[in-house]
């Protein structure tokens, strides 16, 4: 991890998405979903992205993987710019780069059998040959935790947790670099959540693997990542490693945010800080910074000004005014 | 003890289907008294929803049908009272929220239109009267603006829908609410704001609250008692602090170890080996057994009973009643019942 250029990085990254209305569909609005995002990611580790729903975390996964198109921002793989790349350079591209999905039931194609499904990956690249491919196929079922008898079933055929399994198997199958993670463990009961999260960190350790790894949950959040970042409405407000993070929160958001996670042992008591309203529309953001309706700590400044992100020492930004103070 | 405001007791109720029998609900007792918070805990499948429903008589049936048990509501069993009886509990005495606030909420009548409706179904008030009891309880659940009887739930946020809900819910003054879930589709800082809400309404009328989750952190948060359920059976049950400090089956053991924390850091988190069964084929002998790490020959003979293993704390494991007879010991009598 001592490398100087990161495997990813992502500057200033923003998306917007129209909002249509009347009988002609035309634009009457925007929606800036990811609004100035800038992280990068270390070959090795894992970066976690939390967030509220809505607040563009997976947006962000899907741009930098050029699911979405960018509106402007940049995002660099290996040192080389991903934007500039045309159609089939991209599709080249993504052999390096791949995704796990949060709904194991909708990303597998039901008329597929499993062993089609993670050999299509690699035809699409041109992997190997007939009898190389059927044999990285049962390789693939065998490094995820499943029985080669399982090559010839339908998805429907399994549970939510094997079917996570199988869509790691096809993340995994054209021995990518980066896994972009977009809520893997969320619909997964905690039993079979805990299985799920334990296989990532063993392929990421067997293959080198780097995780942009979003998620709602904190705690899951916690337990896989090296360094999180939190977004609120579109914006990364705080950016540290792991264990600063989780202790010594910056930003008022944050803060808030760990504090109203519920703890699994009723004896221990903490200070909840219960925020007011609502996340406001993304349509309409508040000016300023976007935090200031609902922040504890709002001054006159947060109201007019957007704070900038910046490094409070050690790595770790925060995009606060309070910062600017102390 | 007083009297409990709900009481089921060995409630079968099972499904019908062209596959063969589900056992969803398969021998369950609960018991919630007055101004007690109990949690349901479970992951999908293992039938708390289905317990709720039950008690709710929303079991389509057929399919479904309560083979065998009672549900006791107030002293009355409500497996054998009519639709017309239900009806009128139902939403009066006895309310229910659900996890998905918009799908529960008609999309196409006001908020206020809604609430009236509730109310006059079971109050004979006028609709002014009634509009005023609605705008008070959604005051008292936080949404103090006068203009949101004429809303619509479209306009409002998850928080909000959900909001609406326990006010429709609340507005009666039940003795019994049944949350399914209430803060699984919300975000963690709106869920804050819901738990803080419910207890503070269980403090002030003394409303028995059933609570549906599956996460463990809500269950420590808000419940007085809890209840866990596997394969659709209890399988342990006690007060919260004992459940945390000392859980007795090892479902429930390997469930608090496999959830990542976030005041520990671990490099492996715990796994329980397997999956659920499946409801059509429950295996043989004690349902977790295939799964368990503790299992031993008994287990995979003889189901266990749930039995106290001490005062106020049942456990449905071989591993405590082996122990008070003498391990090894083959137990003809629990075999026997289990037939």
């Amino acid at each position: 991890m001592s490398q100087t250029t990161p495997l990813l990085k992502v500057s200033n990254l923003k998306k917007t998405f129209p909002v249509r209305g009347g009988i002609f569909g035309k634009k009457v609005g925007e929606i800036t979903a990811v609004d100035d995002v800038t992280f990068s990611v270390k070959k090795g580790e894992t970066l976690g992205i939390v967030g509220e729903s809505g607040c563009g975390k997976s947006t962000t996964g899907r741009t930098v993987l050029r699911l979405y198109e960018p509106d402007s921002g940049q995002v660099e793989f290996e040192g080389k710019s991903l934007l500039a790349l045309g159609d089939e350079e991209m599709r080249r591209a993504r052999k390096d780069l791949q995704m796990i999905f949060q709904d194991p039931f909708a990303s597998l194609n039901p008329r597929q059998k499993v062993a089609e499904i993670l050999e299509e990956p690699l035809i699409v690249h041109k992997m190997g040959d007939a009898k190389e491919r059927k044999a990285q196929v049962q390789e693939l079922l065998r490094v995820v935790g499943l029985d080669k008898s399982h090559a010839g079933r339908y998805p429907h055929q399994f549970s939510g947790g094997q079917r996570q399994r199988i869509g790691i198997a096809r993340a995994l199958s054209t021995r990518p670099k980066l896994i972009v993670a977009d809520e893997p463990v969320s619909a997964l009961d905690v039993s079979i959540q805990s299985q799920v999260l334990n296989l990532m960190a063993d392929l990421q350790e067997q293959f080198e693997l780097t995780y942009l790894f979003i998620s709602h949950d904190l705690s899951v959040v916690k337990h896989i990542s090296d360094r999180v970042g939190v977004m609120y409405l579109g914006r990364m407000v705080e950016l540290a490693d792991r264990d600063e993070l989780y202790r010594q929160p910056l930003h008022p958001y944050t803060q808030a945010l760990l504090s109203a996670v519920p703890v699994p042992d009723p004896e221990v008591k903490k200070e909840r800080i219960i925020l007011q309203g609502d996340v406001p529309s993304p349509a309409d953001p508040p000016k300023g910074c976007a935090f200031h309706p609902r922040c504890p700590h709002v001054m006159e400044i947060c109201k007019v000004e957007r704070p900038a992100f910046a490094d409070q020492g050690g790595g770790h930004f925060v995009a606060c005014h309070l910062m600017d103070r102390s | 003890m007083a009297q409990p405001v709900l009481e089921i007791s060995q409630l079968k109720l099972h499904f019908f289907t062209d596959k063969g029998r589900v056992k969803a609900v398969d021998g369950v007792d609960l018991a919630v008294h007055e101004g007690e918070i109990v949690g349901l805990v479970g992951e999908s499948g293992c039938g708390k929803s289905v317990t709720s429903l039950a008690v709710m008589g929303l079991i389509p049936q057929p399919p479904g049908k309560v083979v065998a048990g009672t549900i006791r509501f107030q002293g009355k069993d409500l497996t054998k009272a009519s639709p017309r009886e239900m009806r009128r509990i139902r939403g009066n005495e006895m309310a229910m929220i659900f996890q998905e606030p918009m799908t529960s909420l008609n999309p196409l009548f006001s908020i206020g239109n809604q609430l009236v409706e509730a109310i006059r179904t079971h109050r004979s008030c006028s609709k002014q009267e009634a509009k005023n009891m609605a705008l008070e309880m959604l005051k008292k659940v936080g949404i103090s603006r006068s203009g949101i009887l004429d809303e619509y739930p479209h306009q409002l946020s998850g928080g909000m829908r959900q909001r609406v809900m326990i006010a429709m819910a609340m507005v009666l003054n039940p003795r019994l609410l049944i949350a399914d879930e209430p803060t699984t589709a919300l975000d963690v800082t709106i869920q804050a704001q819901i738990l803080d809400l419910m207890k503070a309404l269980n403090q002030e009328f003394g409303t028995a609250i059933l609570l549906i989750t599956h996460d463990l952190g809500v269950v420590a948060e808000m419940c007085d008692r809890v209840v866990v359920m596997y394969a659709g059976q209890v399988v342990e049950e006690t007060d919260r602090r004992r459940l945390f400090r000392n859980p007795k089956h090892p479902y429930t053991q390997g469930l608090l170890k496999s959830i990542p924390k976030l005041e520990e850091q671990k490099k492996r988190l715990y796994s329980i080996p397997g999956q659920v069964p499946n409801p059509l084929g429950m295996p043989k002998g004690c349902r977790f057994a295939p799964r368990c790490e503790f299992a031993f020959d008994v287990c995979g003979r003889a189901e266990p009973q749930l039995l106290p293993v001490e005062d106020g704390h049942l456990s449905r494991c071989w591993l405590h009643q082996e122990r008070e007879e003498g391990r090894g010991h083959e137990p003809d009598h629990a075999i026997a019942q289990s037939q």
